[in-house]
């Protein structure tokens, strides 16, 4: 549910609405909705939803025809437009970088329209190169002179120049290649892990939203809020059959590819150490209804053994001194469960061993995975 | 080749260059009046289509009416200014000259500096404003310069084409190279030398002016990579 209590929201929308000259219908209907402070929002729907238009009416280069926003517990209006936009970075898909002014000079437009000095500024430009990972040597080109991704970056951090604590940001990603894209999408992760900005970002593609947003608004046609929630909340309870279809199908895998295996409890597993018999190793494998048992010692995962082939041995035979075939069926604590469920289900072993690099955590099974949903 | 042994004589001769009528005076007067009438068209053309092109006023019609003075002859605008300029006392050549080569200068940059600011990337004016410029620092800071190499172009045309009709202050009475190509017209047909050498003269300077802008270009505008 989204935060009623108006001291902590970042951003406060309330009973917007917007009409374009000329237009019956409103592009954006008595919309309200609060951004904390320091979450990522994604504003997502099909074109004609108002995503762009709300955007846009944040830092008032849309202006409402009614209703209130706030910034920052002030209302936008209290302050002329062109400060309030200074404390709010802004991306957009085109980037729209100033042709005619080097890097360095593109990122330093915002300090310099707050009158910084010029040594202030080198030294801000140095950090944000730092941040936005750009190569230093750019720094003298011209923005023409850069690739679409490498531009983008430079588009970042001209947003983040003078540390606004709010980043608006319009669909950013959609006029790079996907695997360029994919990067820049984790950039932004690893960066907002960094700065804590309050970001709100406008895309049409949901995997994008689910991807980076901690809340997901899906807008429908003329600006009606559908469903505001968590990637895994509207997942799991889309409220509508207009957000069930634009969230599209598989929603059960998507929810496990939100969620960790450390989100899980792992289970010890058919494991023996090696200084067991085959007859304990025969017990361990009867108490878990595995057709192997895996060997570890001193939590180092050794490798498995065929059941078949303990039967063939003498039960006091140590486990110790035999043969085991590499343990490849393993998963990291990190890794997303619909990853895991994918190893699970392409291995003969019917559970995947949870590895913290070297260290044997345990193993995980379907029915763990599965049961990761109900959390 | 008797023409170019004429102008060559012409030019070799020590005495044409010095003196109140010599080419040096002429050429300097000539450079005088270009330059006077290039920096009132510069005046003249550049705000105002920086206004109505950041304003997106008038696109057609405001071409339409500098184009005006491309059509109407310079020639008919010395003889129509010549006299008032007497009437006001501002004598004979100069201001009558100056009028018809302001005129000319206007179009090229008046349509190519609209062109230039209205052709603003969309998107790094957006940018501008949303990163909180206001109007005046987005047409300063991100549409003028934007617009320069255009700019550049218009009055690159301008200038040439003022330094080649400036020739016609002779008619009226203001002594520059043209005076060379009137007085030539007063020799016997048999002599060419100075008429010919007249000629040269304004052709070699309208291409000395093209030259200096199209160096100094690269110096003005950095961040245009030129293809050649």
């Amino acid at each position: 549910m989204p935060d009623r209590s108006p001291d902590r929201h970042a951003i406060g929308l309330r009973n917007v609405t917007k009409t374009f000259a000329g237009s019956a219908l409103p592009a954006v209907g008595d919309l309200t909705l609060a951004v904390r402070p320091g979450e990522i929002v994604a504003l997502v729907g099909p074109s004609g939803c108002g995503k762009t238009t709300t955007l846009k009416m944040i830092n008032r280069l849309v202006e409402p025809t009614s209703g209130t926003i706030e910034v920052l517990g002030d209302d936008q209006r209290s302050m002329p437009a062109h400060e309030l936009r200074r404390r709010i970075g802004y991306v957009i898909q085109q980037i729209g970088l100033f042709p005619h002014r080097t890097i360095r000079r593109n990122m330093g437009m915002v300090p310099e329209l707050l009158g910084w000095d010029g040594d202030r500024i080198a030294a801000r430009t140095d950090e944000l190169v730092g941040l936005v990972g750009l190569d230093p040597d750019l720094l003298d080109r011209y923005p023409a002179e850069l690739s679409g991704g490498q531009q983008q970056r430079v588009g970042v951090a001209r947003a983040l120049a003078a540390d606004p604590p709010i980043l608006l940001m319009d669909e950013p990603y959609s006029a790079v290649d996907p695997i360029v894209r994919e990067r820049l999408q984790d950039e932004l992760l690893a960066l907002q892990a960094k700065v804590h900005k309050t970001i709100v970002l406008v895309t049409h593609d949901i995997d994008e939203a689910m991807r980076l947003a901690d809340r997901v608004a899906i807008l429908n046609v003329g600006g009606v809020l559908e469903q505001y929630d968590t990637p895994d909340g509207l997942l799991a309870a889309p409220a509508s059959p207009f957000v069930a279809s634009f969230l599209g199908r598989e929603r059960g895998l998507r929810r496990l590819a939100l969620r960790r295996v450390a989100d899980v409890e792992v289970i010890e597993g058919p494991i023996v150490r090696p200084s067991r018999t085959v007859a304990e190793a025969l017990d361990v494998a009867d108490e878990h209804g595995t057709s192997w048992v895996a060997v570890v010692d001193e939590r180092q995962l050794g490798g498995w053994i065929d059941r078949a082939e303990l039967e063939a041995l003498p039960g006091s035979t140590s486990v110790g001194g035999l043969a085991t075939q590499r343990f490849v069926a393993t998963v990291g604590a990190t890794t997303p469960l619909r990853e895991a469920l994918d190893v699970i289900v392409t291995s003969r072993s019917r559970m995947a061993a949870v590895l913290d690099g070297e260290r044997y955590l345990g193993m995980v099974t379907i029915d763990q995975v599965a049961g990761g949903l109900d959390a | 080749m008797d023409a170019v042994r004429d102008v060559w004589e012409f030019l070799t001769t020590g005495d044409n260059w010095r003196g109140a009528r010599g080419i040096w005076t002429l050429t300097r007067a000539h450079l005088h009046i270009s330059f006077v009438a290039s920096a009132l068209a510069l005046v003249l053309a550049v705000p105002p289509a920086v206004w109505l092109a950041h304003h997106r006023k008038a696109p057609v019609l405001s071409v339409a009416i500098a184009n005006i003075g491309r059509a109407i002859p310079s020639f008919a605008i010395i003889a129509l200014v010549f006299p008032i300029s007497i009437q006001l006392g501002l004598g004979l050549g100069f201001w009558p000259t100056c009028v018809a080569l302001v005129a000319l200068g206007i179009p090229p940059l008046f349509v190519n500096t609209y062109a230039g600011v209205a052709g603003a990337s969309r998107e790094a004016v957006e940018a501008a404003r949303g990163i909180g410029m206001t109007e005046g620092q987005v047409l300063r800071k991100v549409e003028l310069p934007t617009a320069l190499p255009l700019i550049i172009a218009g009055f690159r045309i301008s200038a040439v084409q003022i330094v080649a009709t400036a020739t016609l202050g002779a008619l009226v009475g203001y002594r520059c190279l043209g005076t060379l190509i009137l007085e030539g017209l007063a020799q016997p047909t048999a002599a060419r030398d100075r008429l010919l050498t007249g000629a040269l003269l304004v052709a070699a300077l309208a291409m000395a002016v093209d030259f200096v802008i199209d160096r100094a270009e690269p110096r003005l505008v950095p961040w245009t990579k030129r293809v050649r």
